[in-house]
């Protein structure tokens, strides 16, 4: 069936209207003047989608003191000394104390100390109220009059020759096929949600940790136009409070409230093997890797003890996780807990795949361009890897430059629209549409379950199991071998290459919810090379892996990079050379 | 926590262009049905519990109850937005209410938007 299709040409095409997307578009109206075309397209609805939905309390990239060399050097340290990308994490350094500045004077209320200077938390955060960071985000976008069209989930990116010239994907709501071009498009369609099994079932299945619609979009996409992709071995695995997953950095940095066990030990100080990697302030992966041994040496559960943090935070507790994480206030309120009077529980959540939190997923960019090596394609936020823990302070600069370059590149190459073949276009449709095609064609069981095909859920749910047991999920403490890994490939490949065909839609929600899941395939495809590729642990607790649980610096003090070829359906592997620039010992800090 | 739609208070949001909670889902998982004229989540199990829909409805018809398997019954958390806070009220199980106010924009309560 012919579907309608709505066409869209911009010079520069956003794809995800989040943290990245709406300062991209921004800065680009800024340096790139009135006339410049610029089109956002979002999934969901720009004034509230994204990891920023619910809010956040706060910043956690700030320069309260030190240089931005000092910043990258801490990122390096809790990334447990490997290898990142100092020049893209300079560059957003150095101007992220601006941006702050700019997105106060937009509205966004940050705490100030008695002096008048932002509170900060620890030494690179600062608090915020922050429950419309999204809103006041998103109205950076709608200031820069960028054309924004809401309710389009985009499917797949178009290259013509070497380069990309534009996108496909549905309606929603209206279902129609969107073909959008741009002389630049830059991926930020956040990370992904919904790899492995969650922890909660039936109506608590999204209860978990990352935003659970960012689906992998940008890294699938990337990954099947050729982009060469990076840090898909590190997953992120959120230690957080127990059942609601809220963020425990207003506990730790907060209000320094230690981590633990049952016996009331604070074992990153008292326990020797963990007091010998830093302590309470171990880079981030080895204090998951702590929390998991205690657990699995059965001396859970184990608690962040309030009881024992700054008196004075501990009362404002539930008001700021009211900025962030109501649920966890409900939840607090249903449970009689009360945080300031006992220690709160926690517990590792399933791996998220990011590249703008403290993980190292996405796209390999050349130089600090954000550019990939695709030509015009760009990536920003948790689409662009190897440059962790820029968060959202750091995802708005990083968006910022995004812009910059983008405008950059059009100045400087004059690249024009490309045309696309309409054949292409009409093959894309088929492939976008066919889920919903099928289910048409289906006959149904008596409780309106189709015979002949199988429902996104049910395949998403088959994923996660594969995930879970042979690719290290929470319930096997984020463990791996070569032999599971190698049961999770063949399970995921065989999804991804004979199963995709029986997949059904029966409306444009169900197709939104299918392409999620082809998409988390692709996603697991990275994820399940990267992490065999990488015969070694270097970061502890987020990837262990039984069969090499040493570091090997000989062969993996680098970036491990992989591009796919759509012949074979495998990933080639190639190794970058890690090039530091902030001089110094790698596995410490500098302030 | 997902959203669960009191019948007696939504009104479909006559009065609106869209509908406010289906305008703003992430999810895309508020929908006014056609017989009802009332809204629903579609799939309660798919919200992230963001509470987006239930601050944007304008007359309060969106309860979000934490998932009984988390947690006990019935406490419940109720927010009222202002044009630069939001009031928060939370009912314990036991009826014990605590109330917080906290600031969403910067700026004065009256100064205008
Ligand atoms: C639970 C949680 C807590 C956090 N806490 C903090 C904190 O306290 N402080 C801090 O600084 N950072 C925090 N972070 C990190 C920070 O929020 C993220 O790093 C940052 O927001 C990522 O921005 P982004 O632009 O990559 O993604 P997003 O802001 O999520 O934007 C992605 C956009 O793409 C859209 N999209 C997705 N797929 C498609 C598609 N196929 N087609 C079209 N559009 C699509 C989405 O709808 C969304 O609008 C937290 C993150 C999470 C998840």
């Amino acid at each position: 069936m012919a579907r309608e299709r709505v066409y869209i040409d911009a010079d520069v095409l956003i794809i995800g209207g989040g943290t990245a997307g709406c300062l991209a578009a921004y800065e680009a109206r800024k340096v790139g003047g009135d006339d410049l075309k610029i089109v956002i397209l979002e999934k969901s609805f720009i004034r509230n989608s994204g990891a920023l939905s619910a809010g956040m309390n706060a910043l956690n990239m700030y320069l309260n003191q030190g240089t931005p060399e000092d910043l990258v050097a801490y990122i390096r340290y809790d990334m447990c000394g490997a290898p990142v990308r100092e020049d893209i994490l300079l560059s957003v350094a150095e101007l992220v104390n601006e941006t702050v500045a700019m997105m106060e004077k937009e509205g966004l209320p940050i705490k100030k100390k008695a002096d008048g200077s932002y509170l900060n938390r620890g030494k690179w955060n600062i608090e915020i109220n922050g429950s419309m960071l999204k809103p006041i985000t998103a109205n950076m976008a709608i200031k820069a009059r960028a054309r924004v069209y809401n309710r389009v989930y985009v499917t797949d990116l178009i290259k013509v020759g070497d380069a990309v010239a534009g996108c496909v994907g549905f309606g929603v709501r209206d279902g129609k096929m969107y073909v959008a071009r741009g002389k630049v498009v830059l991926v930020c369609a956040g990370g992904a949600a919904g790899i492995w099994r969650p922890r909660g079932h039936g109506d608590a299945h999204h209860r978990i940790w990352y935003y659970p619609f960012n689906t992998g979009g940008s890294y699938a996409m990337c990954k099947r136009v050729g982009a060469k992709m990076v840090g898909f071995d590190t997953r992120f695995v959120p230690v957080r409070t127990k059942d609601t997953y809220s963020a425990t950095g207003t506990l730790s940095i907060g209000m320094w409230a230690p981590m633990v066990n049952a016996k009331g030990e604070a074992f990153m100080e008292e326990r020797e093997e963990y007091a010998k990697l830093g302590g309470h302030t171990a880079p981030t992966p080895l204090r998951v890797w702590a929390y998991c041994r205690e657990m699995e040496n059965h001396r859970g559960p184990c608690y962040m003890d309030t009881t024992r943090g700054d008196p004075e935070r501990v009362e404002g507790l539930k008001a700021q996780y009211l900025d962030m994480a109501p649920c966890l206030v409900l939840y607090w309120a249903c449970n009689d807990i009360n945080p300031g009077r006992e220690p709160v529980e926690i517990d590792a959540a399933d791996p998220s795949i990011v590249g703008a939190h403290a993980a190292c997923a996405g796209a390999w960019t050349i130089g600090t361009s954000r550019m990939t090596t695709v030509e015009r394609l760009f990536v920003s936020g948790d689409a662009l890897g190897a440059a962790p823990s820029r968060f959202i302070s750091g995802t708005w600069t990083c968006g910022r430059l995004a812009g910059r370059h983008m405008v950059r590149y059009l100045r400087e190459k004059q690249p024009q629209l490309l045309e696309i073949s309409p054949a292409e276009v009409d093959a894309l449709e088929a492939r976008i549409f066919a889920p919903l095609e099928r289910y048409q064609k289906c006959s149904f069981y008596t409780n309106g379950e189709p015979v002949e095909g199988v429902l996104p859920q049910q395949m998403e749910w088959r994923m996660q199991n594969i995930m879970e047991e042979y690719c290290g999920g929470r319930s096997r403490w984020f463990y791996v071998n070569e032999t599971n890994l190698a049961i999770a490939r063949k399970l995921v490949n065989r999804l991804r290459r004979e199963q995709l065909q029986y997949l059904v839609a029966k409306d444009t929600h169900d197709l939104q919810l299918a392409w999620d899941v082809i998409n988390r395939l692709d996603v697991c495809q990275l994820v399940i090379d990267h992490i065999d590729y990488r015969k070694e642990t270097r970061y502890p607790g987020y990837v262990n892996r039984t069969d090499y649980p040493e570091v090997d610096d000989h062969n993996f003090d680098c970036f491990v990079t992989s591009v796919w070829d759509p012949e074979t359906d495998e990933l080639q592997f190639s190794k970058e050379p890690y090039q530091q620039i902030v001089p110094g010992d790698r596995k410490s800090e500098t302030v | 926590m997902p959203p669960y739609v009191l019948p007696d208070k939504c009104d479909g949001c006559q009065g609106e262009k869209a509908p406010l909670c289906e305008l703003v889902c992430p999810g895309n998982l508020m929908v006014v049905e056609k017989n009802t004229g009332k809204a629903v989540c579609r799939e309660p199990g798919d919200c992230w519990d963001c509470m987006t829909c239930t601050k944007s409805c304008a007359r309060q018809a969106i309860q979000t109850r934490i998932q009984y398997q988390l947690a006990f019954y019935p406490g419940k958390l109720i927010p009222l937005v202002g044009p630069r806070s939001v009031t928060w009220t939370l009912v314990d199980c036991h009826g014990n209410v605590e109330r917080f106010i906290m600031r969403t924009l910067a700026g004065e309560e009256d100064d205008e938007i």
